[in-house]
């Protein structure tokens, strides 16, 4: 499998820049997931890899072969769309073999793979069906079989299962992060579902405006998102943030704002030389928040009233007020709680982002 | 539950029963004269009553049926020669158009280039011109430029120039239709341009090129003015040898009327054929809708 590199590669439309130049590498064998919300470059960048949009500058490598001028039937790639992108004029098993077809695959070879791919996504009954008589989740699944039966060494797949509803999204995705661990191939994803994203890469690389905000695994982004928009973006429920003051207070940095004063780690007073002046965000996830009656609680207190309680079974999401701020709070007990109550919730240091007003950074 | 119709005004029924008069009348009289002998034609006293015949559809077939009538004593090839002429210069016309048709349709919906917007609208201006303005210069380059007169390629050309704009503004809107990532992913899956076209797009918009076909096969079976001016005895089309054999000597109704019903079977086969194809919802399946 190629490793795939973008240098410089840059994306217009006439005057307006889409895309500006950034570089991007996919590892060979790497599940590679773009994220970002939509209008962030990210299907743009995966047609460009395709060869369904021209690059304006720059190079898209495959290994040592440059491929930006090759025709889409060159880059040895495979592609899911969006919605399906079925021909309605086949049959599924002529859908699933019109790529080995053009390249004049012998016969039986062609229903060897079709039935061998046919039967791992279970769709083997479909086969002499016509795709304007399947529904969306048999749709997708076909979509899917017409891209593996071609055997290529990348995989793009772009919003494949937006158009499913939420449980057959589930399993989609659970399936595919099976087919993942099985295949040994290039696979690059394009979504806008931190979800989808977070359980399938193996890196996620997290767009916004056209730029590349941060690449990681799910596990660094969660923990150690590099700015203020990555740390919104990934997790659910999303990120709190809080405007404050960062204040030193008997020798200890803390962050006030209206209502709150929360102390930070003994260490941080070595990442607060790059700020650009005392005015902060502050990032508590909705689990970074325990009550105060909690036996192990430990951090500062912050008081909130009770907007709305959602009991979920295991959880509890409370959303609660702080100044004119709302906040969304995730605790693990079944306690109930009274709406319009004021609570008092402690964070934990080691809980609290900081970033930077002005640039977003995370201190 | 009871059922209610409306009340309709009597007037509506004579109206309807006017226009089913005035669709089905000339037929009905078309039919029933070719069924008749001369002499029940000439005669008042059998306008109601007659023996039905098929002699004068022998008459017009008899070159081409497998026994001789007894009737005719000398058998004239001309109407069975003109049925072929009509077939072959309405079919080939046809196919030309549609094959050219589809493929600027093409090009005009999907590349682009310089003068794309105006070329569009300039193949439906085409349309506009009446045959009649192009008769007289058609007829002329025709026949002392190009010596094409008289020949089935000098007409097909013709009505191929005639059928071509409408043609291309039909499919266009049937292109337009197709959803881009169909030929996006016949793409990746490795087909050439040549192959998106013909695998993936000519199947899903047949429906259009059956409607298509329709309309430039009858054009082309009906024309009347431009065939009367460019072919000659041996190349006519049946229209042209209809209004040819009302001579001054004589005019054998019978006859006319049994190719006038002939000249009907083959536009209700081909359309009957035709139609089949044009079913709704071609692409369904193809995208999310």
């Amino acid at each position: 499998m190629p490793r795939i590199r973008f240098d410089s590669v840059e994306k217009r439309y006439g005057q307006t820049q889409v895309l500006p130049p950034f570089d991007l590498t996919f590892e060979d064998g790497e599940f590679t997931v773009l994220v970002g919300p939509s209008g962030c470059g990210k299907s743009t960048t995966l047609r460009m890899l395709a060869g369904l949009e021209e690059v304006t500058s720059g190079e898209i490598w495959f290994d040592d072969r440059p491929i930006t001028r090759l025709e889409p039937k060159d880059r040895d790639i495979a592609m899911v769309f969006q919605d399906y992108a079925l021909y309605p004029h086949m049959n599924i098993a002529k859908n699933m073999s019109f790529a080995l077809r053009l390249q004049r695959v012998p016969k039986a070879e062609i229903d060897a793979k079709v039935d061998r791919v046919a039967r791992m996504l279970g769709i083997e009954t479909l086969l002499q069906r016509k795709p304007g008589e399947l529904s969306g989740g048999q749709r997708q699944r076909v979509a899917m079989g017409r891209a593996l039966v071609r055997d290529a060494s990348t995989f793009l797949f772009d919003e494949p299962l937006s158009n499913l509803d939420a449980k057959l999204r589930g399993k989609m995705r659970t399936e595919l992060a099976e087919m993942r661990n099985t295949l040994d191939k290039n696979m690059v994803y394009v979504t806008h579902d931190q979800v989808e994203a977070m359980t399938l890469g193996d890196r996620i690389v997290v767009m916004a405006n056209g730029l590349v905000q941060q690449q990681g695994s799910a596990e660094e982004l969660f923990k150690a998102p590099a700015n203020a928009f990555v740390a919104g973006f990934i997790g659910s429920p999303t990120m709190n943030f809080l405007n404050a003051d960062l204040v030193e207070d008997n020798g200890t940095l803390a962050v006030r704002g209206p209502g709150f004063t929360l102390d930070l780690p003994p260490d941080f007073g070595a990442r607060t030389r790059a700020l650009s002046g005392p005015e902060v965000i502050v990032g508590i996830r909705p689990a970074g928040f325990q009550l105060a009656s909690d036996r192990d609680a430990r951090g500062s207190t912050i008081d909130l009233s009770i907007k709305v309680s959602e009991y979920l079974g295991n959880q509890t999401i409370l959303v609660t007020m702080c100044g004119d701020h709302d906040i969304v709070v995730e605790l693990d007990s079944a306690a109930r709680f009274q709406r319009g109550t004021t609570t008092t919730f402690v964070v934990a240091p080691d809980h609290i982002m900081v970033f930077d007003k002005k640039t977003e950074l995370r201190l | 539950m009871t059922q209610s119709y409306e009340r309709q005004n009597p007037a509506f029924y004579a109206l309807v029963l006017a226009l089913v008069v005035m669709s089905v009348g000339p037929i009905y009289l078309m039919l029933t004269t070719s069924l008749r002998l001369n002499v029940d034609i000439m005669s008042d006293a059998s306008a109601l009553f007659f023996m039905p015949t098929l002699r004068n559809y022998e008459t017009v077939l008899c070159n081409a049926l497998w026994y001789e009538p007894a009737h005719v004593d000398y058998c004239d090839p001309t109407f069975g020669r003109a049925l072929g002429n009509s077939l072959i210069v309405a079919l080939v016309s046809t196919g030309v158009t549609l094959v050219v048709g589809c493929m600027a349709a093409y090009a005009l919906v999907r590349f682009r280039f310089m003068g794309r917007g105006t070329l569009s609208l300039t193949t439906l201006m085409m349309r506009m011109v009446p045959p009649a303005v192009l008769l007289v210069p058609v007829f002329g380059i025709w026949t002392f430029q190009y010596h094409l007169d008289g020949t089935h390629a000098g007409i097909i050309l013709v009505y191929v120039a005639m059928n071509l704009p409408f043609v291309i503004w039909i499919l266009q809107s049937f292109i337009v239709q197709v959803p881009i990532q169909l030929e996006e992913a016949a793409r990746i899956d490795g087909a050439n341009a040549f192959q998106v076209f013909f695998l993936v797009v000519l199947p899903v918009i047949k429906p259009g090129l059956a409607a298509a076909s329709i309309f430039t096969f009858r054009i082309a079976w009906n024309e009347f003015l431009i065939a009367n001016a460019l072919l000659d005895r041996s190349t006519r089309t049946v229209p042209v040898t209809i209004v040819n054999s009302l001579t001054e000597y004589g005019i054998d109704w019978g006859v006319i009327m049994a190719t006038g019903m002939l000249l009907a079977v083959p536009p209700i086969l081909f359309t009957f054929v035709a139609s089949k194809q044009i079913i709704t919802g071609m692409t369904a399946g193809a995208v999310k809708g």
